[in-house]
C-alpha cells in the first residue's frame, strides 16, 4: 500500500501543477518565480524563460500532435520507480536551503513545454520525417504515428541523459558552502539525493540503449555523455558550475563549448535516431548536422535574448557578443570585463556600437539556414514543417 | 541446534522445476524473476529460456549429466557446514595460503594484469586537462585489481573448455578493464555519498576536486565505459553489463532504507550484497564467457559462479570489518556500523540479542550505539554464522567451475575461491 501511494506523487504533483496552469491561464514561469540567480548554470540553457510563449506553444504543441505524444517523453517507468518517488518525497527537506536539486525538480515537473524536452521531441520529428529507409521491410505493425518504438526510447533517453546531468551538475562544495545556502547537513542530504537520483537516471538510460541492440547507437550516446562532462572543465565554468569566462577565449572556442555542453547529445541523438530506421550515412549526417545547428542557433539566441531585452541578470560572461568582443576587441574587453564591479549598461552598449550584436543575429541566421537546408533530403511532410518551424521559432526567440 | 534452523529458514526456497525445497541461493529466484520481468529485448528472451530451464542447480546438473556428487551442498548440516568453515580460519598458516592462492592466480595472468592499469590510464587519457587528472587518479596501480583478475583467469578457463586455447581475446580484455573502471566509478560516487575523506591511501576525490567535481567525473568514467563496451560490437554482452550499472545503483538505494521485519531484513541485506558486489562479478564472468564462444549453460554458470563468489566476498568484507585492524585493512574499520548499515554479523547476532533491533533501525545514530553492537556481535555467534554463509556461497562457486573443462586455469580459481574466506584484508 505504502509503495502505491508513494508511486502517484510524481503524477499527481505534475497533473495538478498542469490543471492550476490552465485555470489561471498564466505560463508555468509566472506561476512558480523562484529566486534562482545563483543557480543559472543549473537551469536549462536555451528557450526556457525567453519565449513568446503563444508563438512558441503553438509549435510545439503541433509537433506533439504529429508525433502522436500529447505531454512528457520522459520515461515514465523511470518517473513511477520506487527509487524517484522515494527521492520527490524526501525532497521536502530541502525546501528552504538554496540546494540545486529543488530548482531542477521543479523545471523538470513544471516546464515539460519550455526547453527541457525539445530533444526529445526534435527526435521524434526527424525519426517520422525520414520514415524507414527506402527497401526497408517494414509494415504498419512495426510503427506508431510513423515512428519505431526504438525511436521513441531514443527519444526518452536522449531526454533522460540531459536530465541526469542538469542533476549532477547541481551537486554542491561542501567545502564552499554559505550560511545563506542551508544548513550542512540538509545540503550534504541534498547531495545524496542528486547523486543518486543522477545515477539512477543513468543507469536508465545505459539499460535503455542496451535494449536498442545497436553498439552504433550506445557508443553514439556514450560520447554525448562524455561531452557533456568534459563541457564542465573546459574554464567556462568554475568550479561550482557559474559561467566564467576564460582567458584569451575565442569564438571557436566558444562553438567547441555549445558543442560540448547541447550540440553533442543533439546530433548525435538526430543520428542515431536515423541508424535506427537503418538510414544511409549520408542521412545519418545530415541528422547530425541538423541537430547540431539547432543546438547553435538555441544557444545563440538566447544569449542575445538576454542583451537586446536588457535583462542584465540573465546574461552570462559566456556569451556568444561578449566573447566576441573579448576576441575581436581585448583592449576594450580587458577595461570593462575585468572590473571588480561590472558595469552591464555599458558593456551591453558596446556589444551594440561595436556591432557585435547585429554579427551575432546574422550568425543565428546563418546557422538556421544550415539547419534547415540539412533537411532538404526528406520528402515534404507535416513532420517536416514542423522541424524547420521549430527552428524559425527557436531563431526569433 | 533449533536456533540454527531457524536462521537457515531465510535461505530455504523451492525449485519451480523439481518442486524440491533446497537450502541456497534466494537471490538465484529474485535476479532471474527481474530480469525477466525488466526485459523485452529478443537478446534476454534467449536467456529467460535458459534460465527458467535451469531454475535449480540441479536441475542444471542433471542436464549437463554430472554426477550425483554435487547434491551434498544442499543437505548440509549447518554443524557440520560451521565445522568445515571453522577448520580453515584463524592461523598464521591459512594466512598465506590465501596470499598464495592469490600469487598462483596473479601468476597465471600476469602479463594481462601488468598491462591493466596503463591501458585503463589510455582509455582515460582523451582528455588532457583537470579532468583526465582526476579520472587517472585512482588508477596508479596500487589497487588489489581482484574483479579484473577474476574475470581475466575466467576468461581463460571458458576459452580453455571451449576451444582448449587459453588466449585471452582483447573484448574480453577489455571486460576486464570495465569491470575496474566501473568499480572506482561507483567508488567516486560512494565516497560522496558517504562524505569519506580517503580511498586507496590518498585523500579522496571529493576531498581534493570537491563533490561536484567527483561526480562529474564518476560519470565521465561511465560514459567511456560505456564506449569501450559498445566498440566491442555485441548487444548481448551490452545487454549483461548494463545491467550491472542498474544494480549497483538500486543497491545503493536499498542501503539508504532498513527493514521492520527481521526476515525481510535479511532478505534485503542479501539482495543489496547482490546488487552492489555480485552482479557485477557475476555479469562479467558471464560476458567473458560469452564472448569466448560458449554455449547458454555454460556462460550461465560463469554468471553463477561469478555470483557466488561476489556474495561471499562482501560476506567476507562485512565480516573483517568486524575482525581485523584498522592497520590490516587500509581503512577505518566498524566503517559500515558508522555508517548506520547492518551487514550479516550484526542481523545474526540480533536472533540472539535482540536488544540489537531497535538499535538496527535507528541506524546506530546514538551516543555508544556503534559500540554496544560491536561488543553483543562478539558475544553472539553472528561471526561464526556469517562464515558458514559465505562457505555455503564459496562451496556452490567451486561446485561450479567443475562443470569447466579441468586446467591450471581452473584449477587456480578453485583455489582462490577457496580461500577468499581465509582472506584478512
Amino acid at each position: 500500500m505504502r509503495s502505491q501511494t508513494n508511486l502517484l506523487v510524481p503524477l499527481m504533483v505534475r497533473s495538478c501543477m498542469r490543471e492550476s496552469q490552465r485555470l489561471s491561464g498564466c505560463t508555468s514561469k509566472q506561476l512558480l518565480t523562484v529566486s534562482d540567480k545563483n543557480y543559472d548554470s543549473v537551469r536549462p540553457m536555451g528557450i526556457l524563460g525567453f519565449s513568446k510563449p503563444s508563438e512558441w506553444n503553438k509549435v510545439v504543441s503541433d509537433a506533439e500532435r504529429i508525433v502522436g505524444y500529447p505531454t512528457s517523453f520522459l520515461s515514465l517507468r523511470c518517473l513511477l520507480s520506487d527509487e524517484l518517488s522515494n527521492v520527490a518525497l524526501q525532497m521536502r527537506k530541502l525546501v528552504g536551503t538554496r540546494h540545486p536539486l529543488l530548482q531542477t525538480a521543479k523545471d523538470m515537473i513544471h516546464d515539460g513545454k519550455h526547453g527541457l524536452q525539445t530533444r526529445g521531441l526534435i527526435v521524434l520529428l526527424l525519426s517520422k520525417a525520414a520514415g524507414p529507409a527506402p527497401g526497408m521491410d517494414v509494415t504498419e505493425h512495426d510503427m506508431v504515428s510513423g515512428i519505431f518504438p526504438s525511436q521513441r526510447s531514443l527519444a526518452e533517453i536522449t531526454e533522460i541523459v540531459h536530465t541526469a546531468n542538469l542533476i549532477h551538475k547541481g551537486v554542491v562544495n561542501m567545502a564552499d558552502l554559505m550560511p545563506a545556502d542551508g544548513a550542512p547537513g540538509d545540503m550534504e542530504f541534498g547531495n545524496k539525493m542528486a547523486v543518486l537520483s543522477g545515477d539512477f537516471l543513468l543507469a536508465s538510460a545505459c539499460t535503455g540503449l542496451a535494449d536498442l541492440g545497436n553498439t552504433e547507437v550506445v557508443e553514439l550516446i556514450a560520447g554525448a555523455i562524455g561531452d557533456l562532462m568534459e563541457a564542465e572543465f573546459t574554464g567556462f565554468t568554475d568550479k561550482h558550475g557559474n559561467p566564467t569566462l576564460p582567458a584569451s577565449v575565442t569564438f571557436s572556442d566558444w562553438l567547441r563549448q555549445i558543442y560540448l555542453q547541447s550540440g553533442s547529445l543533439l546530433a548525435r541523438s538526430c543520428q542515431a535516431a536515423m541508424k535506427l530506421a537503418s538510414h544511409s550515412t549520408e542521412a545519418q549526417h545530415d541528422a547530425y548536422n541538423y541537430g547540431l545547428n539547432t543546438a547553435y542557433v538555441q544557444q545563440l539566441s538566447d544569449d542575445l535574448a538576454a542583451i537586446t531585452k536588457g535583462e542584465y541578470s540573465d546574461i552570462r560572461m559566456t556569451a556568444a557578443p561578449i566573447i566576441m568582443l573579448q576576441e575581436e576587441k581585448p583592449d576594450t574587453a580587458q577595461a570593462l570585463l575585468h572590473q571588480d564591479k561590472l558595469n552591464m549598461k555599458q558593456i551591453v552598449s558596446e556589444l551594440h556600437s561595436s556591432g557585435l550584436v547585429v554579427e551575432c543575429r546574422k550568425l543565428c541566421d546563418d546557422y538556421s539556414t544550415k539547419a534547415v537546408s540539412a533537411l532538404t533530403s526528406l520528402r515534404p511532410s507535416d513532420a517536416k514543417t514542423a522541424l524547420i518551424n521549430m527552428v524559425h521559432a527557436i531563431r526569433r526567440i | 541446534m533449533a536456533a540454527s534452523r531457524s536462521r537457515l529458514h531465510v535461505l530455504l526456497l523451492s525449485c519451480t522445476r523439481c518442486s524440491a525445497v533446497r537450502l541456497g541461493q534466494p537471490l538465484l529466484f529474485d535476479q532471474q524473476y527481474r530480469t525477466i520481468s525488466l526485459s523485452r529485448s529478443s537478446t534476454f528472451q534467449r536467456c529467460f529460456r535458459t534460465i527458467r530451464q535451469t531454475t535449480c542447480n540441479q536441475c542444471l546438473d542433471h542436464r549437463l549429466q554430472s554426477s550425483p556428487r554435487q547434491q551434498e551442498l544442499f543437505q548440509i548440516e549447518p554443524s557440520r557446514a560451521y565445522h568445515i568453515s571453522s577448520s580453515c580460519s584463524g592461523s598464521s598458516r591459512v594466512e598465506s595460503s590465501n596470499d598464495a592462492a592469490v600469487q598462483d592466480s596473479y601468476r597465471l595472468v600476469e602479463s594481462e594484469m601488468s598491462t591493466l592499469c596503463d591501458s585503463i590510464r589510455h582509455e582515460l587519457s582523451i582528455n588532457q586537462g583537470e579532468l583526465g587528472t582526476i579520472v587517472r587518479y585512482y588508477f596508479d596501480g596500487t589497487g588489489k585489481a581482484f574483479r579484473p583478475m577474476v574475470v581475466m583467469l575466467m576468461a581463460k578457463a571458458c576459452n580453455f573448455h571451449q576451444q582448449t586455447e587459453q588466449l585471452i581475446s582483447d573484448s574480453q580484455r577489455n571486460i576486464a578493464m570495465i569491470t575496474e573502471m566501473l568499480h572506482t566509478a561507483t567508488l567516486i560516487h560512494d565516497d560522496v555519498i558517504d562524505a569519506s575523506d580517503s580511498r586507496r591511501g590518498k585523500d579522496s576525490i571529493n576531498l581534493v576536486w570537491g563533490q561536484r567535481k567527483a561526480i562529474l567525473a564518476g560519470d565521465y568514467i561511465l560514459s567511456i565505459v560505456s564506449t569501450i563496451l559498445a566498440r566491442i560490437g555485441n548487444p548481448e554482452v551490452v545487454s549483461i553489463m548494463s545491467q550491472v550499472v542498474e544494480d549497483l545503483v538500486r543497491g545503493e538505494f536499498m542501503q539508504l532504507g532498513s527493514k521492520e521485519d527481521e526476515n525481510e531484513r535479511f532478505k534485503h541485506y542479501l539482495d543489496k550484497t547482490f546488487k552492489k558486489t555480485a552482479s557485477m562479478l557475476a555479469a562479467s564472468c558471464q560476458s567473458v564467457a560469452v564472448l569466448g564462444g560458449c554455449n547458454d549453460a555454460i556462460s550461465h554458470i560463469a554468471y553463477q559462479y561469478g555470483r557466488n563468489l561476489g556474495i561471499a566476498f562482501q560476506l567476507v568484507d562485512d565480516l573483517l570489518d568486524f575482525v581485523s585492524s584498522e592497520q590490516q585493512m587500509g581503512k577505518p574499520t566498524a566503517a559500515d556500523l558508522k555508517l548506520g548499515l547492518a551487514t550479516a554479523p550484526v542481523l545474526f547476532a540480533a536472533q540472539q540479542y535482540p536488544e540489537l533491533n531497535p538499535l538496527i533501525m535507528r541506524r546506530f545514530n546514538q551516543e555508544g550505539d556503534v559500540e554496544t553492537a560491536r561488543s553483543l556481535v562478539a558475544k553472539s555467534d553472528g561471526i561464526e554464522q556469517t562464515k558458514i554463509l559465505a562457505s555455503e556461497h564459496t562451496k556452490e562457486a567451486v561446485r561450479l567451475l567443475q562443470h569447466l573443462t579441468s586446467s591450471n586455469v581452473q584449477q587456480a580459481l578453485m583455489r582462490l575461491t577457496q580461500e577468499l574466506l581465509t582472506r584478512q584484508k
